[in-house]
């Protein structure tokens, strides 16, 4: 009896389970053919991880932090000016630019340029963006620092405040999309020159965009786009698997074997996205010079990009990756060797005398507040191997890592080491790095770093227009921040975007701001 | 017949009682066990498939997974039984004292009782245990400031129904003091619900405090926890399906071994429920 029960309910909650079950799968790939075929649009659904709260990318107006970049990603906005596979200037919005003194630039704009709402886009339109810009976003202000601007039907000409070599570069930054300032929405749907419109944006959620039909630069094959932020890399890689999405950008790279086959196609680049350490001066443990060097010396690269990473990555050495002639090559870095640090430590002082394998000084034990984030795959895997591999020579490595991430650096000594990834040479130029993170007035500079030797470097940098000479400078300036180990740099992204093979025109790029072009197309 | 009965019940609680024991030692002494350093990285070996010398194979820093399933049970299955041990103790004890006084006391403790039971247990867990920030230890204080109530609802209706009955009012009519009475007389006799009660909790303990290791607010890393285990593995069920699989059977085993353990302690002191 009781036994007959027993199967019974078995049998009836596999059925239920079953049932509810059936929603699902194939099914739902099915269905939403059939939605296409009946309306005969190209609909391109394509899973992206970074587009959410976490990243600062509250909305797509490029006038807020950093939502520039899922504008430019998406295909809304663009730039006066894109960068090449090899980080060169290519002609965009503009065709030319012409720098007629150290503080002057002209910048031609393209014949016939429009927004999507069919407005041209002259000079004056860009001086209107470029005005609001530098009004609302203080980084872009920083960056450009834009004394006047004027516009004469297709020309505008820029002055600048102080010599800014890289002004151009700058204006390629994702904050730098054009857009049409007169129908800004406010709930940050913006109107840009780019393929795609946006007519639905939340962000941790998704992005709509349809065909800019007055696109100025060809035709767009695709007829609506959906971008949906799945942060989750199982989520993300069952949904590229049974069909709910097209394509997917930030791929778990323990699930890749999954793709290499011929249903699907990658496309790789290598970038200049760097995971990086960087320390925390307001902290007494880090403030020892001794204790910097032995955690420099004690995280496995190479063991975490080949490994951990399957391979999809560059060591890092210096702050750019090797493919820039001021890259990693021309600098020396501390390599993984633990007999090393450990020696460090000992001669600082710091010894383990109560036998449990963390060592101490003064009475106080070196633990180490680690905190980084989980949006970047890599962070998290970086975190436990550090953690393991400094744990051997003696230092306690306490992890955090969390969405909340940013409270918690904000506060001057709640951490001690910060992992992050950084785009170290986004525009093209090695100032950004240091513009950013080494200079006493830098937005993360969370650390407190400083070094007389960099502000005075970055001053002779801002004042130099030869690119060799401005290469040179940053060798001497990375030198100085790896010889302070003020930051490590333990590897670059070998960026991939995965989508199914009758996708074609997806590419990834170096500086990793195009994903969604008029080129895509579904077979 | 009801004397068969009793004696298969008695080899069932044999059987269950030696494989919880097992499971038991096996957490106390998971050190001396370990093939391998559940905590050694080996980035050489990631990845590998079970064989011979690693039988679970190993993870993505290749640690031993047979090791830290070992280690794991120390953070699974002894913090299950502290937390049931915890919720047990302090709940029989409240219920106890609301049964026995009644009065302000017991409306006030059973209206917050009421109020813990009127949550979704774990959606109130998560809140604790957000609140208080990861580790293990305070994924048991999350737990434990959720689940007392049911052992207080419990000890406070048995205490109830022996409240009135003849020896407890000798006791009274003799002289002993409530506190005499309630932990000589009154906890003895109530014991035997509320064992079955903790029985068949620790199985559900442990799939609660795996579920919110799981989601980050337990086990930190890089401490061994089955839940955490799986949810560091979870990407890894299609390609490396035994870093996930090998905390994941752990966690079945354990959780049928203590529920049948609790379901025959049950059939052996209340043997109404058997057919």
């Amino acid at each position: 009896m009781n036994i007959t029960k027993k199967m019974t309910a078995l049998v009836l909650a596999t059925l239920m389970g079953m049932s509810v079950m059936t929603g699902c799968g194939v099914a739902n790939e099915e269905s939403k053919k059939d939605e296409n075929a009946d309306t005969g649009k190209k609909v391109l659904i394509f899973g992206d991880t970074t587009f959410n709260a976490e990243n600062e990318e509250a909305n797509i107006n490029p006038h807020d932090t950093y939502c520039g970049w899922p504008c430019v990603r998406y295909g809304v906005g663009e730039t006066l000016f894109k960068f090449s596979e090899n980080m060169e200037l290519e002609p965009w919005v503009a065709e030319s630019y012409e720098n007629i003194d150290d503080n002057t630039w002209k910048i031609t704009i393209k014949d016939g340029v429009t927004f999507s709402n069919g407005k041209t886009c002259d000079a004056q339109a860009v001086k209107d963006c470029f005005e609001h810009l530098v009004e609302v976003h203080e980084r872009a202000a920083g960056d450009l620092d834009i004394a006047s601007m004027e516009a004469d039907g297709n020309v505008l000409t820029i002055t600048t405040n102080s010599t800014k070599p890289t002004l151009i570069n700058y204006l390629c930054d994702p904050y730098g999309c054009i857009i049409d300032e007169e129908s800004s929405e406010e709930n940050g749907v913006v109107v840009g020159t780019g393929p795609f419109v946006a007519t639905e944006v939340v962000t941790d959620d998704h992005v709509n965009l349809v065909k800019n039909e007055n696109y100025w630069n060809g035709d767009v094959k695709l007829d609506e786009v959906k971008v949906i932020t799945i942060s989750d890399g199982d989520t993300l890689a069952l949904a590229l698997q049974n069909g709910d999405i097209d394509a997917a950008y930030g791929m778990a790279y323990a699930s890749y074997p999954l793709f290499e086959n011929d249903d699907f196609v990658f496309t790789s680049t290598a970038t200049s996205r760097a995971f990086y350490c960087q320390m925390n001066y307001n902290s007494p443990v880090i403030k020892d010079d001794a204790v910097r060097k032995a955690i420099a010396m004690g995280i496995d690269k190479e063991g975490f990009v080949n490994t951990l990473l399957n391979g999809y990555g560059y060591v890092g050495k210096g702050a750019f990756p090797e493919t820039f002639s001021f890259g990693g090559q021309n600098v020396k870095s501390e390599s993984y060797d633990p007999e090393g640090a450990k020696k460090v430590l000992e001669d600082a002082g710091w010894v383990d005398s109560d036998g449990d394998g963390i060592r101490e000084k003064d009475g106080q034990t070196l633990t180490i507040r680690w905190i980084s984030y989980p949006s970047r795959q890599e962070l998290p895997l970086l975190a436990e191997s550090a953690q393991a591999t400094l744990k051997d020579i003696g230092i306690d490595v306490q992890l955090n890592v969390t969405a909340d991430h940013g409270t918690i650096v904000a506060e001057k000594d709640g951490w001690d080491v910060y992992a992050a990834a950084f785009v170290t040479c986004g525009i093209g130029d090695p100032m950004y790095f240091f513009t950013t993170h080494c200079l006493d007035t830098s937005s993360k500079n969370r650390g407190g770093y400083h070094s007389d030797n960099i502000q005075t470097l970055a001053d002779e940098m801002n004042a130099t227009y030869d690119v060799k000479k401005r290469g040179d400078i940053a060798v001497e300036m990375q030198q100085e921040i790896l010889d302070d180990n003020a930051f490590i740099f333990c590897s670059f992204l070998r960026m991939s975007m995965i989508s199914k093979s009758n996708l074609t025109g997806l590419k990834a790029w170096p500086c990793d701001y195009y994903e969604i072009t008029a080129d895509l197309d579904i077979e | 017949m009801g004397r068969n009965v009793n004696r298969n019940i008695k080899i069932r609680i044999i059987v269950f009682t030696i494989l919880a024991l097992m499971l038991v030692l096996s957490a106390i002494f998971a050190d001396k066990l370990c093939p391998f350093d559940p905590y050694q990285q080996d980035l050489n070996l990631a990845y590998s498939a079970p064989g011979l010398s690693h039988i679970m194979g190993t993870d993505a820093y290749g640690r031993d997974m047979f090791s830290r399933v070992i280690m794991g049970s120390r953070a699974s299955i002894l913090s299950t039984l502290a937390l049931v041990g915890i919720i047990a103790g302090i709940g029989t004890l409240i219920g106890t004292i609301c049964g026995y006084f009644g009065g302000l006391i017991d409306s006030i403790m059973m209206r917050i009782s009421d109020l813990c039971l009127a949550f979704p247990g774990l959606v109130f867990a998560l809140a604790v245990a957000a609140i208080l920030g990861g580790g293990i230890l305070n994924a048991v204080l999350a737990l434990a400031v959720i689940s007392w109530p049911k052992y207080s609802r419990v000890a406070r209706s048995s205490t109830l129904s022996i409240k009135g009955t003849d020896f407890v009012q000798a006791a009274q009519v003799t002289g002993g003091s409530s506190v005499y009475i309630i932990f000589k007389h009154i906890i003895p006799n109530i014991a035997g619900p509320i064992l079955v009660t903790a029985m068949l909790d620790i199985g559900t303990m442990m799939m609660e405090l795996a579920g919110l290791s799981f989601l980050g607010l337990g086990a930190q890393p890089p401490i061994a926890e089955w839940g955490s285990m799986m949810s560091n593995g979870r990407s890894m069920l299609q390609t490396y399906p035994w870093v996930v699989l090998s905390p994941g059977i752990a966690i079945f085993i354990s959780v049928v071994v203590f529920n049948l353990l609790g379901d025959t302690i049950r059939d052996y002191i209340d043997p109404k429920m058997v057919d």
